[in-house]
């Protein structure tokens, strides 16, 4: 029994922590992320101080504006992904869903269905359908044959993408300018400031958070789907609804990140281009991670991220810093976030 | 002549349950030496302690007349003292070769898996296997993987080699051609001790036989000396009377099982044209060995799994075997699962979840829009206090904090507070201390006195015997024989044999 004597480390299961102490290392955690993201960017030329200045700069005019309509799809793209995670079901289709949406809503203004003045609203619901439907489709792959959702998501995302790009340099594409880009929509077609600065993207956005916050909280609906992830042979059991619990979440999550497809192209962009979805994937499976799949913290975190964004936007034009750096900076807190996880389960202990 | 493993006055509890209680044994070099026994007798237990696995609390351990203290798996194998477990320690995506390296370490590995190598050719000639060291494990079947554990233990140097259950996973002919090799290596000189529980084995392949029965050595004794009634009494014991039992009025059949069929994974039939009934205000016992297709049985009633075929017919509901999880069928039959975290409780999910969910549908907790958790708390509380659920502060606590005993009080008081019609239970007393044991008997006695239909399901014989008022043993996927209370243990104890 050598071994047992020489001093080591040695790792600890906890059998629990009080939540007080988990946010306390779920703060250090985020301290260090940002300090290492702080330090790269510092490397990379910005000084700490003219940073600072930056981010404060976020806050006031006209940022502060380009931060709240940025805030909506990812609100909305982050609660797709945490409703879907609820139970178990890794939807990283976000962004082929988001693309569907783009293009229901697109059709609805390029077959002008609808008299003009309920024509936003038909394109938020075909947005919604449209992204519920391309998640269905990982879903019933799932339930049916066993595919694995992980591989059919993503997947399923080059499909959507490159059918878009069908779209953009064929039937749909501007005449006008010749560019892979839709028509622009008309001003009816489009969400507008509400005065203030705030968009109604936002509104959609926080609309919808507050009903999946009643839905996951106060609902049965929630109390469901925390059976069905927490043990759906139990579930089954005791009488839940497993396979129809699974696919009406499938298929809001769906509908989520369709409208954060519809909010982006009725909001920022006015048209569909080629990457009003780009990236969204990782930001919503970030913003669900962070706000450990809770609607309302979704909403705190997506404006957080937001922030994030355009600051990276800034940082972009004045410093010449590429925009995969913002990329690079949510991947250095999710990993931080995800390396808390392992310390609020586990204990390092020296042994003598 | 000194015995090669000698056992002496050993004694081992788990949270103040004892398992083994002054046990003895005795095998010799050039000998298979039977350990016999019902499930829980100790047999594993006290050969774990041999193997090094369970520090025992007394008792003494002696290698060719010299005692012995082993702390460890390791110095047991120093000894050359080696066991195959039940449950095999293989690492599966590994050769056949580096498992048994991982086991007989060599200080290179190049040189080392040469080495093994050529042990393991050199002993699977001796035996007769034929296994090839760069196979993976799992690529092997379950006989091919049983005979890498015996040449791992045995290129280890192993003189003493302890098998439990060797053939529980094997089929008739395997276990057959196991067991003539097994006493082939006995005759060159090693001890085998082959734990086993059945009699057929014993008297056709061991030389020598002990008997325990609930922790103790009973008798040892020569196989061929006995008649298999012999050693029949003296696994399952002396039969005590049952107290007498008011007999309620005959009345209908509550539910009938019928040519009820289940596969498992690998096609297999698991259960096979199972057939019984159970009046109302009956409890009815199978008993059975483990593994002879009660789990999957208990997972078809509770509606865990869905039969192949046949019928679970309930009285005002009809056939129930392809409509699990139907609100019907959960307001009729209580399912108290022998595996609580697997079909009856969400560890992660607070008491009150735990308790509320198999009423949610029934709209008593608020309508699908809203859940009314006033309500979940209120009779949670009543429930747990109903019940005597210990270690409650609050209902909001998560129910893997109970301990096995109260998480089952806490299934079982969600259970009845629906007035179920019939009640099926699977090992509801396993892992339970003796308070709660009783708790959970005479819930089930009072769930029949009200009228309900019980089918317990149990591998513990007492527990059956004691509550059943009819008994269907279960032997290889069938019930095979009926008793009706007060039963002869010893003819239940050969049915479960008999048939084996």
């Amino acid at each position: 029994m050598s071994q047992s004597s020489r001093s080591r480390f040695v790792l600890d299961v906890r059998q629990s922590l009080p939540g007080w102490k988990q946010s306390l290392f779920l703060a250090a955690s985020l301290v260090v992320g940002l300090a290492i993201s702080v330090a790269i960017l510092w490397a990379a030329g910005i000084d700490p101080i003219e940073l600072a200045g930056e981010l404060a700069g976020v806050f006031n005019g006209d940022s502060l504006r380009g931060v709240l309509v940025q805030a909506a799809p990812l609100m909305l793209v982050g609660l797709a992904a945490s409703l879907a995670f609820r139970i178990g079901f890794w939807n990283l289709g976000l962004e082929g869903q988001m693309v569907f949406g783009g293009i229901f809503a697109g059709g609805v203004s390029i077959y002008e269905i609808g008299p003009p003045e309920t024509r936003i609203f038909l394109m938020a619901v075909a947005a919604a359908i449209g992204g519920a439907m391309w998640c269905l489709v990982a879903g019933l792959l799932k339930i049916r044959f066993r595919v694995n959702e992980i591989i059919a998501t993503l997947l399923l995302n080059y499909v959507a993408v490159y059918f878009l790009f069908d779209l953009l340099y064929g039937a749909w594409q501007d005449a006008k300018t010749a560019f892979p880009q839709s028509t622009p929509f008309q001003p009816f077609e489009r969400l507008h400031d509400l005065g203030d600065g705030v968009n109604a993207g936002l509104l959609v956005a926080i609309i919808v958070i507050l009903a999946a916050g009643w839905l996951i909280h106060f609902s049965r609906v929630g109390f469901y789907m925390r059976f069905v992830n927490a043990n759906p042979n139990m579930a089954k059991v005791l009488g839940v609804p497993v396979r129809a619990v699974t696919l009406w979440t499938v298929v809001i999550s769906g509908a989520c990140a369709g409208l954060a497809g519809f909010v982006n192209v009725a909001s920022q962009e006015g048209r569909l281009t080629e990457s009003y979805a780009d990236g969204y994937v990782f930001s919503g499976v970030l913003i669900a991670f962070l706000s450990r799949n809770d609607p309302i913290i979704v909403a705190v975190v997506g404006f957080l991220i937001a922030v994030l964004f355009i600051t990276g936007q800034t940082l972009q034009v004045f410093y010449q810093i590429p925009f995969t750096m913002v990329q690079l900076i949510e991947a250095i807190i999710v990993m931080s976030v995800a390396s808390s996880e392992f310390f609020i389960r586990h204990r390092i202990r020296w042994i003598r | 002549m000194t015995a090669a493993l000698a056992l002496k006055g050993i004694r081992k509890s788990f949270d103040g349950v004892v398992v083994l209680d002054d046990a003895e044994f005795s095998g010799n070099s050039g000998e298979v030496h039977a350990l016999l026994g019902e499930n829980g007798a100790g047999k594993s237990s006290l050969m774990n302690v041999a193997a090094g696995l369970y520090a025992p609390e007394a008792g003494g351990i002696f290698v060719d007349g010299k005692p012995v203290s082993l702390s460890g798996p390791s110095e047991a194998r120093s000894n050359g003292i080696g066991m195959v477990h039940q449950h095999f320690k293989l690492v599966l995506p590994f050769t056949v070769a580096e498992n048994i390296l991982l086991a007989n370490q060599r200080s290179h590995y190049r040189s080392g898996i040469k080495d093994i190598r050529a042990a393991i050719e050199r002993q699977s000639a001796d035996l007769g296997f034929h296994i090839d060291p760069d196979r993976r494990v799992n690529t092997l079947t379950v006989a091919e993987q049983q005979q890498v554990e015996i040449v791992k233990v045995l290129v280890g140097g192993a003189k003493i080699l302890i098998l439990d259950e060797p053939t529980a996973v094997l089929t008739d002919a395997e276990s057959e051609r196991l067991l003539e090799t097994v006493r082939r290596l006995a005759r060159t000189g090693t001890a085998v001790v082959l734990i086993t529980h059945k009699l057929n084995e014993v008297k056709r392949y061991a030389d020598s036989v002990t008997i325990m029965r609930r922790g103790k050595t009973v008798a040892t004794l020569d196989p061929s000396t006995a008649t298999a009634a012999e050693l029949t009494q003296l696994t399952v014991g002396e039969t005590q009377p049952l107290p007498a039992r008011a007999q309620k009025a005959s009345v209908g059949t509550r539910l009938n099982i019928g040519a009820l069929t289940c596969m498992r994974a690998d096609g297999s039939p698991a259960v096979r044209d199972a057939s019984f009934f159970v009046r109302a205000g009956e409890i009815y016992g199978i008993a059975g060995v483990s593994g002879n297709g009660q789990a999957e049985l208990g997972e078809a009633l509770i509606g865990a799994r869905e039969p192949d075929s046949g019928e679970i017919w309930v009285e005002n509901l009809g056939d129930v075997a392809h409509g699990p999880g139907s609100s019907p069928r959960i307001a009729a039959v209580a399912s108290i699962p022998a595996d609580r975290y697997a079909f009856a409780l969400a560890g992660g999910l607070s008491i009150a979840d735990n308790f509320a969910v198999a009423a949610i549908r029934s709209r008593r907790y608020g309508s699908l829009g809203r859940l009314d958790r006033t309500a979940m708390a209120r009779d949670t509380a009543a429930a747990v206090a109903d019940y005597d659920v210990q270690g409650v502060r609050s209902t909001r606590q998560k129910a893997a904090l109970l301990s096995g005993g109260n998480a089952q009080k806490l299934v079982i008081a969600r259970e009845f507070s629906r007035s179920p019609s019939v009640v099926v239970a699977h090992s509801p007393s396993r892992g339970l201390d003796a308070r709660a044991c009783l708790a959970v008997h005479q819930r089930l006695l009072s769930a029949r006195d009200r009228g309900a239909a019980v089918v317990l399901i149990s591998e513990d014989l007492d527990e059956v015997l004691g509550l059943s008022d009819r008994i269907g043993v279960m032997t290889r996927g069938r019930i095979v024989a009926e008793f009706e209370r007060p039963a002869d243990r010893q003819a239940i104890g050969r049915a479960m044999v008999d048939h084996a």
